[in-house]
Formats: structure tokens, sequence, C-alpha cells
């Protein structure tokens, strides 16, 4: 395979951001609806053809700065489907922006490419570029709405403490590259013994896993999530929960478990710490939220709690359940904010109070919100229960490596209780909420919206009732990480 | 006495504390900023001396990606910064206070 084949899947995605940016300004504005749906359909196209894309084994090019590998291709696929469905909700959510519709699809789809190079890093050099190429977009894609200061302001904010923890990651590579004169990630982890114990690798790692906590909202790097999130329009939202997450999540992963194996392995204890903190910091000030989309911010940093379990298990197991828990909170996550955006159409607002009598004006968009909402609270036959129970399955597996394994797997238990409360809080309001005196109209729903909420509902009963196909891929894609 | 790797790396930690005590305790945005930038370039120091002491290129051609990234972050900065300004009348950030914890 030649390099420039094996970035094929990226090349086309910038290709056709670039081509939407250019027909933008030919095609008439009566039009230019279409110019997304081709887009959307374009994505779609190059999802299938990922399909057929065969690795008989991990490629590594570009001099070992990019790696195509299964786990690669996993997140390649997870995060074409996540814009996918983001360019539904952005077209959606149009009627709302000012100017610049072909625009928030161009640069939704840029934000793709980074995400999909991010998925390949195997250098710290493509870990900073992919991982810039997706902030920087979302500063843009944040702050679109520039009629409407929340917007603005939360694009000003995310992009101080973006800048901030840019800062953090480039001091780190700076001094990881001092320390082993290396930035590819398989050369440093088989660096000697002297340099991987050295002080100025240690604390270079540390810097660049804060750069990457920021991008994942950990705790203490999580009081962004929450003034973003509301600030934002709703398809930056969904996409920021779960692109910006899973691209910050497969940078993680490649770090955590390629990079420097060894002396992560030694930092399991104030690994631990972070994951409890965050799962608990996040369902705890979830509960007194009026908005949907702080809601959602907590959720998410909630969720990143999650995700870090499979990191605290450190086996195969603990990142496949990682992969196939990202999957059911990529559907969940999309359903609810696509709901959002058809029900609160020609109105500004993201109380939850502001979703009451949705259960009489749309059946339909009422029911695949609460599928979202149960799934995402992990109930079961839905891809939200099989994700949280593979999570809790792998680390109780490992718990004999660390006593704290059985504190961190109570807290989430405790969490995922805690998490019923709020998200049921919501599904309460959809059908039994007071009305706002007019009766509002019922919703119509244009045949693409159909089709992405019937994309989402499929995904989530797909992967709780018949989890053995994904569950093989992320196995597979676990698998491309070197286990001892 | 000749300059060696420690001064350098001594002068890169100070302008990184300088810039981040600048991020932290200064309350115009655009100062902010100017910090922020020169926390980066206090890592582009960093990267060059220690690929002058490991005789290799690479740290050298990781600054141009770094000088080129942070270009187009101040492109865009710069502009979300006088955007909000034109609604604001400010660049103060104690002024940016529509969205509350």
């Amino acid at each position: 395979m030649t390099d420039f084949a094996a970035i094929g899947l990226e090349l086309a995605v910038a290709a056709t951001g670039l081509a939407v940016l250019l027909l933008d300004l030919w095609v008439r504005p009566e039009q230019r609806r279409w110019l997304t749906w081709t887009a959307v359909l374009a994505v779609a196209g190059i999802f299938v053809a990922s399909f057929a894309l065969t690795l008989p084994e991990p490629a590594r090019l570009f001099g070992g700065l990019y790696v195509l590998d299964e786990l690669a291709l996993f997140f390649k696929r997870f995060f074409l489907l996540a814009a996918l469905l983001v360019l539904v909700v952005g077209q959606e959510f149009a009627d709302r922006f000012p100017a610049g519709h072909a625009e928030y699809s161009a640069l939704t789809l840029f934000a793709l490419t980074g995400m999909m190079f991010a998925a390949s890093a195997n250098d710290f050099v493509l870990l900073f570029v992919a991982l810039e190429l997706v902030t920087i977009t979302f500063y843009v894609l944040t702050s679109f709405q520039r009629r409407r200061v929340a917007s603005l302001e939360a694009g000003v904010k995310y992009l101080i403490l973006g800048a901030l923890s840019t800062g953090f990651l480039v001091y780190g590579l700076a001094l990881i590259f001092g320390a082993a004169g290396t930035m590819n990630f398989e050369q440093l982890a088989a660096s000697p013994p002297a340099v991987l114990e050295s002080r100025l690798l240690t604390v270079g790692l540390l810097l660049v896993l804060v750069g990457l906590a920021f991008k994942i909202a950990a705790v203490p790097f999580q009081f962004w999530a929450p003034d973003v999130y509301e600030g934002a329009p709703l398809p930056t939202t969904a996409f920021l929960a779960v692109g910006s997450k899973a691209a910050g999540i497969v940078l993680l992963l490649r770090v955590w478990f390629v990079a420097a194996p060894a002396l992560t392995a030694s930092w399991a204890g104030p690994l631990l710490v972070v994951t409890a903190l965050t799962l608990l910091y996040g369902v705890l000030c979830a509960i007194p939220q009026r908005s949907l989309k702080r809601l959602m911010a907590y959720s998410s940093i909630a969720n990143a709690g999650f995700l870090l379990l499979g990191f605290c298990s450190g086996s195969a197991a603990g990142v496949a359940a990682v992969l196939f828990y990202l999957g059911g909170y990529l559907f969940a996550v999309l359903a609810i904010f696509l709901v959002a955006t058809l029900a609160w159409r020609g109105t500004d607002t993201d109380a939850i109070a502001d979703l009451a009598g949705l259960g009489q004006r749309s059946p339909l968009l009422a029911g695949v919100l609460t599928l979202g909402l149960v799934s995402l609270a992990g109930v079961p036959p839905l891809a939200g229960f099989f994700g949280k129970f593979l999570l809790l399955k792998s680390v109780l597996a490992s718990a004999t490596l660390h006593p704290g394994l059985y504190a961190v797997a109570a807290v989430a238990l405790l969490a995922v209780v805690i998490s019923l409360y709020y998200y049921f809080g919501v599904i309460r309001v959809v059908y039994w909420g007071q009305q706002a005196a007019a009766q509002q109209p019922p919703i119509l729903l244009a045949w693409p919206a159909r089709a992405a909420l019937g994309l989402c509902v499929f995904g989530l009963l797909w992967l709780g009732c018949f989890p053995a196909n994904v569950l093989n891929l992320a196995q597979l894609a676990a698998q491309s990480l070197p286990w001892r | 006495m000749s300059v060696g790797l420690p001064h350098y790396l001594v002068v890169s930690a100070l302008l990184f504390s300088l810039g981040l005590l600048g991020v932290v305790a200064r309350r115009n945005v655009l100062i902010i900023y100017m910090s922020l930038e020169l926390m980066l370039n206090a890592a582009n120091l960093a990267l060059v001396a220690f690929s002058r002491y490991h005789e290799q290129l690479n740290g050298q051609v990781m600054v141009f990606f770094v000088i080129t990234v942070a270009a187009a972050e101040v492109a865009v900065g710069l502009a979300l910064i006088v955007a909000l300004y034109r609604r604001r009348h400010s660049v103060q950030v104690g002024d940016f206070a529509t969205l509350r914890h």
C-alpha cells in the first residue's frame, strides 16, 4: 500500500469539504440545501467504502508517522458515522444560522478529517497537528451563531482554554523529545530504561496527558465543558460530545498503551482517583440542571469517567469495552440532539421544560428521545446497558491487579444509579410536563430527518440486542494495541 | 562561559511560566492571548534547543508545525475576539458572563 492510498479516506473527506466550499460559490441560494445532502451522501459513501478496505497486517506509513490498523479503522468508521448524523442535525438547524450554511458543512468535514488523522496518529507530531485541526475548527463551529452573544462567548472561552491546553501539550512534546530524542510512539516505547525512567519524560508525558484530558473533559480539566456546550449551536454540541471526545480517547489509547506502557502502568492509582472523581462530578452536577445542553455537558463528563474505566482495567477486554461503549454513546447522544433540534425549530431555547408536551406533539420524536436517554442511563436491552456491563466486567476481571479497582467499580455503579434520576427527569417532562399556554402544532418531519432518526434507533437496538458483530470489531481493534 | 542546553531550557521554562502567569492573572482577552502565544514559543525554544542537542532535525520540523498551527489559531482567535467586541464593546473577560457556572 502506498502512502497516499493509505490516507485515501481522509483525502476523500477533505476533498468533499473543499468541494462543498467551492460549489457554494456557484449554486443558487434556494438550492444550497442540496449541497449538504450531497456531502451527507459522500460521507455515507466513504463510510461504506471503508469496509472494502482489508488489512492483512497493520501498515506504518510516512516514516512511521501514520499507522493504519484495525483500531484506526474502527475509529475512522465511528467518526464518519458521527459526522454523517451531525451533518443532518446541522441541516435541520440551518434556519438558526444567519449565514454560511455550506461553510458549516465544510468545517464539519474538516474537523472530521482531523479526527480521522487522529485515529491513525503514531507520532506526537501527527497527534499535535490532527488535534489542532479538530480544535481550531471547533472554535469556529462553536461561535457559528454570531448574532448570539452566548455562542460567541462560548467560542472565546473554548479558544482561551483550548489554547492553554495546547500550550501544555506542546511543552510536553518538547520535553518528551528532549528526553528520548524521538517523537514516534513505538520508538519511544523501545527506548533504553535510563530514558524511560528519566524525570524529563515523566513531566513531558504528564503535560501531554493534561492536554488530552482537556479534550475528553476529565476532572480536573472539565471546567470548560458546561459553558461551551451550552453556548454552542446544537449540532456543534453534539459533535463536541461525540467526535471531539472520541478523538481524545483514541489518542489517549495510543499514548497510554503504545507510547509508554511501562510508565503509565505505574500510574494506576492516580488514574483510579481521576476516574472516580470524573464519574462523581459528572453525575452530581447534572442533577440540578435545567438546560438540556448543560445536562448533556455534565453527562458527557460522567461518560468520560465511564470510558476511563476501560483504561483502569488496562486489558484488551477493557479497551474493547471502551470502543463498544463509544458506539452506543454515539447513537444515544445524536438521537437526543437530533430530537432537540427538530422539537425546538423556530425557537431559541435549550430549557428541558420546553420539551413539555412533546409526547403529544410528536410521539415519534418523544419515543426516540426516550430511547436515547434510556440507553445513556444504561437500562437493558439498549446499547448503553451492554457497554456499561462490559466496562464493569473488564474492571472486575482485572481487580486482582489493584485493590482500588473494586472501589472504582462501586463508584461507577453508584454513578449509574444517580444518572437514572436526571435522565428519567427529562423523560417525565416529555410525557407529563406542564405545557405552555397555547397548544403547539404537531411537528412535520422531512425524510432525511426520519432516516437519521431511524438510523439512531436501529443503532441503539442493534448494539443492545445483537452486540456480537460490533463487539467482534471492537475486540479485533483492541488487539492491535501491543499487549504483553 | 559557553551557552549550553541548560541555559536555553531555563529561558524556555521562564517564558512558559510567564505566559501561564499572564493567562491566569490578566483580565484583558488580548493580553491573555499574547500570553498563550508566549507559552507556545517557550515550547518552540525548548524544541530547537533539544534538536541541536540530539543533533537531529525532528524538533526543528516540529517547530514549523507549531508556528503554522499557532498562526491559524491566532487568525481564528482574533476574528472571534473582534466579533465578540462588536457585541459587547469590551475585551475584559469579567464582562463575558452570559454563561455562568
